[in-house]
């Protein structure tokens, strides 16, 4: 196992804080970076991730080129809040119009990938409530910086918000701690470095997303780590720590379906990368049971587990990107 | 004066274009919980903010309060001051994370005060949007310990301590656009504070209750005279006591102002009501203390003082219709030292003192703008009488 990872290629936000270093050798490379953000009903908090972001790197330091909102059907005024605040909004269904569509934010990352042009692709989750742009400078400077990473990802020391404006000062990761890192431990220890695989921030090139499949939902997380790692291992990965994250806090049930989607990826790659074998084939359902009027109702979570391929095997994006 | 006066208005757009650099200063120094008192990481924060805005000075003074300056092109021109106090009402413990939707942007202290802290670190790279220049040095301070017990020490420290004379100040508030204050009442602050010791044996049921001492204290003060010459008034602001519903209270607090536009009106309420305090004290056999929170001596400009008629003339040229209150703030403080000075809103709002205050966007603009225009009144020359 190489433990020399978490040394090298550990860094911390505060490393990158000249950002006019950045902007600097984002140019001398002739890099361009896009900034994606998958929503669905995020008008709380998607203002706030704009503005500071078109503020500080975009306005102060030009190392942003594109911002982009990929909506999965909000019902509230996401989009519109998002547009007004001058981001590319796109609804996830009107991209790639002639493929069938699903809902997912793996779906809407995947499709983000059609959308920007820019070279490195950095996605943020739209529900953080204390938004601060090393979230993208932390993310994209070693991607920037280093000739050999191609792929980084955050991890914090996460409070939640417990509602009423009250906020616990620790807590988190619990679908990490019970699920991944077992599941890592037991076949892929040296991944069991990444402090925090299922944070939804992380930045790449697009050399690398475009090459791999995305599960259009919670899945996408999972598959992307253990797919880098199988195709161009661990050194082109990096994880940055960025501090402390406040978000939404998710109840356990939530949770409960979150983990069974990323079993089922998990159990699946392996699979088909010949670890284990399964002799029978998964069902695709999570069943969980409420107390109601004094009866137990089975509430019952129906997840397919669609992927979608690499797009550079779509026809419209070889076509975009010129790619023969 | 006629020349920026008429330019005013041309402002309001050119700052609304730098509306993300404006909030996201807002923002990031709000989102910074600064109770009175814990405001050392926002104070780090605003000078982090003005260096990054270009700002080449920016430090602390001795009492840590927060300070960038903005040379001027004078080397005789005294500095004009922009306080806008740092320190917020709410404690830790509460979310300071902001939500910004199309109109307004809503949390813990987003009116008071920081949406003018935030101003005030914008205010660099606005006056270089405007192509603004001024022959003073613009001083950006965000005093601590301003609010309740901080008794303004920060901006009592700050301006007592500067080594050269100030030309002018202008004290920034989040709500509401329109107020203009260039008037302080004397003003004194107290507690007054009932203990009733627990004998731990059966008679404590037949002990005196605190709420009901603290009654009569409340009646006896409603009984003294207040003259209409000079205005004076009592207010009874805040008020707790007791443990639970079945048991006597034993302890009790009221918290009260004086406010009289003379400092010696002020000086006799406070005689009387100590006068009260002891005597039920005495009559009752409990300990019931009378304290000083905060003070402040009585100050004003006149109305026809050209910082006040230049403030009027800006705000009715930016269609604010001027509302003009008496002001315990940082403005006494200025006022106290013969220094002119005013006090401004800087945009609308609700729930002010709420965890879920909420500042309206759009009118922040010309509240802007009016701040620049009294700033750019003061450099051209309105407070050096």
């Amino acid at each position: 196992m190489n433990n020399n990872w978490l040394k090298e290629n550990t860094f911390h936000h505060s490393e990158f804080k000249e950002i006019d270093r950045l902007v600097e050798e984002k140019i001398r490379k002739n890099l361009t970076i896009a900034l994606c953000l998958p929503t669905l009903n995020e008008e709380k908090t998607i203002a706030k991730e704009i503005i500071i972001i078109k503020s500080e790197l975009v306005t102060r330091y030009p190392l942003v080129d594109e911002i982009v909102v990929i909506d999965s059907g909000s019902t509230d005024n996401t989009r519109k809040i998002a547009r007004e605040y001058g981001a590319g909004v796109y609804k996830a269904t009107d991209i790639l119009p002639g493929l069938e569509t699903f809902k997912g934010k793996g779906e809407n990352l995947w499709k983000a990938l059609y959308i920007t042009k820019s070279d490195i692709i950095a996605y943020l989750d739209a529900d953080i409530k204390n938004i601060h742009h090393r979230f993208v400078y932390g993310l994209v400077a070693p991607l920037i910086l280093s000739n050999n990473i191609k792929f980084c990802k955050a991890f914090y020391d996460r409070p939640i918000s417990t509602g009423k404006n009250k906020i616990r000062p620790t807590g988190g990761g619990r679908v990490t701690e019970l699920v991944i890192r077992p599941m890592l431990s037991l076949f892929f220890p040296e991944l069991t470095q990444i402090m925090q695989p299922l944070s939804g921030e992380y930045a790449g090139y697009r050399e690398i997303f475009e090459k791999i499949p995305f599960p259009i939902g919670y899945g996408i997380e999972t598959s992307m780590i253990l797919d880098i790692y199988e195709k161009w291992g661990l050194d082109v990965m990096a994880q940055v720590d960025l501090d402390r994250r406040v978000h939404r806090n998710q109840d356990t049930k939530a949770l409960g379906k979150m983990s069974f989607v990323i079993m089922m990826t998990f159990l699946k790659r392996i699979e088909k990368l010949g670890i284990i074998k399964i002799n029978k084939s998964m069902l695709n359902e999570m069943i969980q049971y409420n107390l109601v009027h004094n009866n137990y109702k089975a509430d019952v979570f129906k997840i397919e587990g669609i992927e979608r391929p690499p797009i550079i095997e779509i026809p419209e994006y070889r076509k975009k990107f010129n790619i023969s | 004066m006629e020349t920026y006066l008429d330019k005013l208005p041309l402002f309001i757009d050119t700052i609304k274009s730098m509306s993300e650099t404006i909030i996201a200063n807002i923002v990031f120094i709000g989102q910074e919980p600064a109770p009175t008192f814990k405001e050392q990481k926002r104070a780090n924060l605003f000078m982090e903010r003005l260096a990054e805005a270009g700002v080449d000075e920016c430090s602390t003074d001795g009492y840590r309060n927060p300070i960038g300056i903005i040379r001027g092109t004078s080397k005789t021109k005294p500095p004009v001051f922009v306080v806008a106090h740092l320190d917020t009402l709410l404690d830790t413990d509460v979310d300071y994370n902001f939500t910004i939707k199309e109109n307004f942007i809503q949390g813990a202290g987003i009116l008071d005060n920081s949406v003018s802290v935030g101003v005030l670190a914008s205010l660099p790279e606005i006056f270089r949007k405007l192509n603004l220049r001024f022959e003073s040095d613009i001083v950006l301070s965000g005093p601590i310990q301003s609010m309740g017990k901080g008794n303004l020490r920060g901006i009592r420290h700050l301006v007592k301590t500067w080594a050269t004379p100030i030309r002018g100040a202008v004290c920034v508030e989040g709500s509401e656009l329109g107020r203009l204050n260039y008037y302080s009442y004397g003003m004194n602050r107290g507690e007054i504070n009932c203990d009733i010791p627990d004998s731990g044996k059966w008679e404590n049921r037949f002990r005196p209750n605190a709420i009901l001492i603290l009654n009569e204290v409340i009646n006896q003060i409603l009984q003294l005279s207040m003259p209409q010459r000079p205005r004076s008034s009592i207010i009874f602001g805040k008020i707790s006591g007791g443990f639970k519903h079945g048991i006597i209270a034993y302890d009790a607090k009221l918290g009260f102002e004086i406010q009289s536009d003379s400092d010696k009106m002020v000086k006799k309420i406070y005689t009387d009501i100590n006068d009260i305090v002891d005597g039920i004290s005495h009559e009752n056999g409990i300990d019931l203390k009378i304290q000083t929170i905060s003070n402040l001596k009585a100050s004003k400009l006149n109305y026809n003082h050209p910082l006040v008629k230049s403030s009027v003339a800006i705000m009715k040229k930016l269609g604010l219709q001027p509302i003009s209150d008496p002001s315990e703030s940082e403005l006494s403080i200025f006022l106290s030292k013969n220094i002119p000075a005013v006090t401004i809103g800087i945009t609308n709002g609700k729930n002010y003192h709420l965890e879920n205050a909420k500042m309206a966007i759009d009118p922040m603009f010309k509240g802007i703008a009016q701040l620049v225009g009294i700033i750019m009144a003061i450099d051209s020359g309105v407070c050096d009488e």
